[in-house]
């Protein structure tokens, strides 16, 4: 605490200040729609985050089944040719940008700053900013459906040429490169913000190697995207001037090289494979202690091997291009390197087993989500090694194989931890919990559905199944293996249609979960659920790595330690709240109409769009940083707030 | 919150030695530019001149980044932060040009137009 | 933690210094640049593997580029760097007229290579006939500069907004027709000087500089003159003393924010010059 800066801090509460004009109006709604669409509160922007990605969830999984329905038998027409193409391409967009990364980015929001001990992100209106700007560009991926142009068609990497105004003349390509580079623009932003967070707003005494693994793992998530993503930013900046200006970045005619636009997508895109995993890897270390009641085993080396996934991660992208003719000495590179990041992968996984190791294991949900994590990831792992080989990856290339090996890595890896983390902190998010029977049931469907699905995938690749093939033949010897695997797509449906169904009965008449349900180890569980605005009523100060479980062991010491940081933060003017923003959203739909604009080629559509944009941050910047001040009441514990009068 | 229009003298005393350091560090960097132009007429080897650019290059951007940008009074935090980004992007682009340079990466029409040059010759 | 205090720097949300007493929007900044790393990083990339392997018929570009304007460019923007550090300074030594009169200059050599800019691209498109879209060199080369060059563009208007940000009167609120007025000056000052600057550069090209040619331009650009005239006394008069402002020392990390952004487009042109314009020449 710095005594200048205070000092200044209260010569400035001075009450005279006269009333922000009206064009700074401030919504102070806390509850109903402008509540939300003003909110700068991590926890409401998180839960948002959140809902729209187990929107888009469902949305993409819809997709999958529909691909499933297709391809159950030989020669199926339930799809057209060019149906399926829009189904596989919306599919993993979807369910990569509008699912996996928006639900890691809604514990971000939620957990992250909670287990730092901190008030709300950095930034609080750019984040706002981000989950609009987010909203913005599933808009704009999705708005295809219900236009004659149809959705985009390219597949999820759009390779040029395919993505050129030859193949491609409708609009679809075009929403396809707005909403990705709106949702670039989204998650640099949001992960700016959470470096910045992490890095300054951290608790007295919680140092960087005392943060939980899972806000490592935002930190290391978020230099991912902060690096990797310009680099798709650029790509798709390059073929949209491509199709809106008639320059030759991918024309082979005039000496474009569409190869370029697959090293410039890998650039990204392999990095953005490790922006979907990491999260699932914190949260899965936040699980597996708490239900195995012990510490995490080799704490540093899994930061470590996280940092080092993190870095390889940008080492090895041409592992996806192995087949397109680099050279002996490139592919051999990138295939050593991509073998060398299966080694801090496998570090983790033995210190997740080391941490169960002799625990004294309480099989509740998440714990078992978290189990069947390591044992699908590590398949997932497996197959991913095979792929480093460059001649074994000559013959999977664009197979079957490929797909199970990444739904392995996706959905038992990303997505069976991210639903786990659903089970684990909604206890703290909304004060219920979910109970075990159809937690467990739900968990042992989508299991059982998952490996029924996706490990046939394994042998019908090695069997020369393409990939994006809309339909084959009854003499290929795929019909059992696909008839099985879409039985088995419709099994894990209703495993995830149940999980669902008792998530949203929970939401409205779950148990009443009590403080700290699991007894766990992270400060966000010293709160009371759901947790208030203000997040800690007296700002934490950590003592241990696990720095709750410290806490319960020191009772005495942190209560008087609390009474003594209480009574300076009132001297110092109680808590300082952010004022909500409507300018962050007025930006973002200014973003919007410009993307609009740009798609049709309008060019006055586009103007509007800018403005609006240029005059939401102008007005953003103006109306400052501002905030109130809560006083909680002492004597009614920390749960009545009294709002003072604005502060300037 | 106020006009604080008028310094007290010895505040303007820093002010102007920092100021001078500013100015000459400029100066430098201008005289450093006139090398780099002069530099590309000399007849000399050219992996001696490419050395020559960029190691002028690389020091222009270190003055600027050290002193007009602070990183030299600052935490050495934020040096950290902006070399990871710098380190990266500057090894993806040398392994960009590296993969583009190998006779692999040579586009068909190019390599095709060769040959036919070379058949016209023989 | 001390050197927060040292800088004024006071963050106005948070009422704790932060962990490693680094200002956050500092953080921010420099995270962002190095994004922005990776973001140029590929651009250039682009434009550097196109000139790998060049396809039959592309242009030249010894024959097309123009190392004396391009050199005359990276002077000013250079300069314009100078200008920001001072102006960080002086605002941190709470030295407002100071940092007044550095922003200015800054703005001033910001406009000066962006017209360089249009002079450049005019220059490459009608006479050397290298188009965006008729060459890959013309794609890759205008996409790049053209991006810095809007990076320069967005720093101009951030260095203009705060330049006006800087007369907040510090009793009330927003004066906003003032506020307006002060930016739509400013701007309008800029962008008809550069303007009426370069037509008189295209007469001196064409006809020699002369009483003639200047006469020409006078008359072809009167409307633009008048214009740029009163946006200027417009400005000066918005700028006149007019009491305490609400903008001192604990700004000066706005202000450091923005000049990073700016000398970070600097660096950026430092490899541009190099990779793109003095590497063609050897």
């Amino acid at each position: 605490m710095d005594a200048t800066v205070k000092t200044h801090f209260i010569g400035k509460e001075d009450k005279t200040q006269a009333k922000p004009t009206f064009a700074f109006w401030r919504p102070t709604a806390k509850t109903g729609l402008m509540s939300w669409l003003t909110t700068v509160d991590h926890k409401k922007i998180g839960f948002l985050y959140g809902s729209f990605a187990l929107f888009f969830f469902l949305v993409g999984g819809c997709e999958a089944l529909l691909i499933r329905l297709q391809l159950m038998v030989p020669n199926n027409t339930l799809l057209t040719a060019p149906q399926y193409n829009t189904m596989f391409t919306m599919h993993g967009t979807t369910m990569i940008f509008l699912a996996v990364m928006p639900l890691g980015a809604a514990f971000f929001n939620f957990i992250m700053p909670l287990q730092i001990g901190a008030r709300d992100v950095a930034f609080p209106r750019l984040n706002a900013f981000s989950l609009w700007t987010f909203v913005a560009g599933a808009i704009i991926l999705n708005v295809g459906w219900f236009l004659p142009d149809g959705a985009p068609d390219a597949g999820w990497f759009g390779y040029a040429p395919l993505t050129s105004k030859l193949y491609n003349p409708t609009h679809a390509t075009d929403f396809w490169i707005l909403g990705l580079q709106l949702l670039g623009v989204a998650s640099i932003a949001a992960a700016l913000n959470f470096i910045v967070t992490i890095i300054n707003l951290r608790a007295p005494g919680m140092t960087m190697m005392r943060l939980p693994v899972f806000t490592w793992m935002t930190l290391i998530t978020s230099f991912l995207i902060i690096l990797s993503f310009p680099a798709i930013t650029i790509a798709l900046v390059e073929v949209m001037f491509d199709r809106q200006f008639g320059t030759n970045f991918f024309e082979v005619s005039n000496g474009g090289m569409p190869i370029l636009w697959q090293h410039l997508f890998w650039i990204f895109g392999h990095p953005e494979v490790y922006i979907l995993i990491l999260p699932a890897m914190g949260i899965v270390s936040e699980i597996l202690p708490t239900f195995s009641r012990k510490p995490l085993f080799g704490y540093p080396i899994v930061v470590f091997s996280g940092a080092a996934i993190g870095f390889l991660g940008f080492t090895v992208w041409s592992h996806h291009m192995f087949t397109t003719g680099m050279g002996t000495v490139a592919t051999s590179a990138f295939a050593m390197a991509t073998m060398a990041i299966a080694v801090p992968t496998g570090v983790k996984i033995f210190n997740w087993i080391g941490t169960i190791w002799g625990g004294h294991l309480r099989m509740r949900t998440p714990m078992m989500f978290a189990l069947g994590f390591i044992w699908m990831f590590m398949i997932g792992g497996f197959s991913g090694v095979m792929h480093a080989a460059a001649p074994a990856d000559a013959q999977q290339q664009d197979s079957y194989f490929v797909i199970a090996h990444f739904h392995y890595v996706l959905i038992g890896g990303s997505l069976f931890a991210l639903l786990g983390g659903i089970h684990y902190w909604f206890p703290l998010m909304f004060g219920r919990r979910v109970n075990e029977f159809w937690g467990k049931l739900s968990f042992w469907i989508i299991f059982v559905g998952f490996n029924v699905t996706f490990f046939p995938m394994h042998f019908l690749g090695l069997n020369g199944m393409p990939r994006r093939t809309f339909t084959y033949d009854g003499n290929m010897g795929w019909n059992t293996a696909n008839f099985i695997s879409t039985m088995g797509a419709l099994v894990l449906g209703t495993g995830v249609a149940i999980y669902f169904t008792v998530m949203i009965y929970t939401f409205f008449k779950g148990e009443k979960a009590g403080r700290d349900t699991w007894d766990a180890r992270t400060l966000e569980w010293s709160l009371p659920n759901p947790p208030p605005e203000y997040n800690y009523a007296v700002i934490p100060t950590v003592h241990a790595r696990d720095a709750f479980w410290y806490e319960k062991h020191h009772r005495a010491e942190i209560a008087q330690e609390q009474a003594e940081h209480h009574k300076e933060e009132v001297s110092h003017g109680g808590i300082h709240m952010p004022f909500q923003s409507i300018f962050p959203l007025v930006a973002s739909i200014g973003a919007l109409i410009g993307a609009f604009g740009t798609i049709y080629h309008d060019l006055i559509v586009a103007i509007i769009g800018g403005s609006v944009l240029f005059i939401g941050i102008y007005l953003w910047s103006l109306e400052g940083a501002e905030g109130y001040h809560l006083h909680l009441d002492d004597d009614e514990g920390h749960d009545a707030p009294v709002t003072s009068a604005p502060k300037h | 919150m106020s006009d604080s229009t008028h310094s007290p003298t010895a505040v303007l005393t820093a002010e102007e030695s920092k100021f001078a350091a500013y100015v000459q560090i400029a100066m430098l960097l201008a005289v450093i530019t006139g090398v780099e132009i002069a530099v590309i007429g000399l007849p000399f080897a050219k992996w001696l001149l490419v050395s020559v650019l960029v190691v002028l290059s690389a020091v222009k951007f270190m003055y600027v980044i050290f002193f007009f940008m602070h990183l030299r009074w600052d935490k050495v935090f934020c040096t950290i932060l902006f070399f990871i980004g710098l380190i990266l992007g500057g090894g993806t682009m040398w392994a960009l040009l590296k993969l583009f340079s190998m006779e692999a990466s040579v586009p068909l029409s190019i390599s095709l137009n060769t040959i036919k040059h070379l058949s016209n010759f023989a | 933690m001390t050197s927060h205090a040292a800088t004024g720097a006071i963050d106005h949300h948070h009422d704790h210094t932060t962990s490693t007493g680094i200002p956050n929007k500092k953080l921010l900044m420099w995270a962002f640049l190095a994004s922005d790393c990776m973001f140029f990083g590929t651009l250039i990339s682009t434009h550097l593997i196109y000139r790998l392997h060049p396809p039959p018929g592309n242009p030249v570009p010894r024959q097309i580029f123009d190392i004396p304007l391009t050199s005359f460019s990276t002077f000013i923007l250079l300069m314009s760097s100078l200008m920001m550090a001072l102006a960080v300074n002086a605002i941190q030594k709470g030295n407002l007229k100071s940092m007044r009169f550095s922003l200015l200059a800054t703005i001033t050599c910001g406009a000066i290579f962006l017209g360089c800019q249009v002079f450049e691209f005019n220059n490459f498109v009608f006479e050397k006939h290298m188009t965006i879209t008729n060459s890959i060199l013309g794609t890759t080369f205008f996409t790049l500069t053209g991006t810095h060059g809007t990076h320069v563009a967005i720093g101009v208007l951030w260095l203009s907004l705060m330049y006006v940000r800087s007369f907040k009167p510090a009793t009330g609120g927003q004066p906003w027709v003032a506020t307006i007025l002060h930016v739509v000056a400013l701007v309008a000052a800029v962008l008809l000087s550069m303007k009426v600057v370069l037509s008189i550069v295209w007469g001196a090209e064409a006809h020699g500089f002369n009483a003639a040619m200047l006469g020409g331009v006078a008359a072809a650009q009167w409307l633009a003159i008048v214009g740029a005239v009163i946006a200027i006394v417009v400005e000066r008069w918005l700028a006149r003393p007019t009491g305490p402002v609400q903008f001192d020392q604990s700004n000066a990390i706005d202000v450091e924010s923005m000049g990073l952004y700016w000398h970070f487009v600097d660096i950026v042109w430092i490899v541009i010059f190099t990779a793109v314009y003095l590497l063609e020449y050897l």
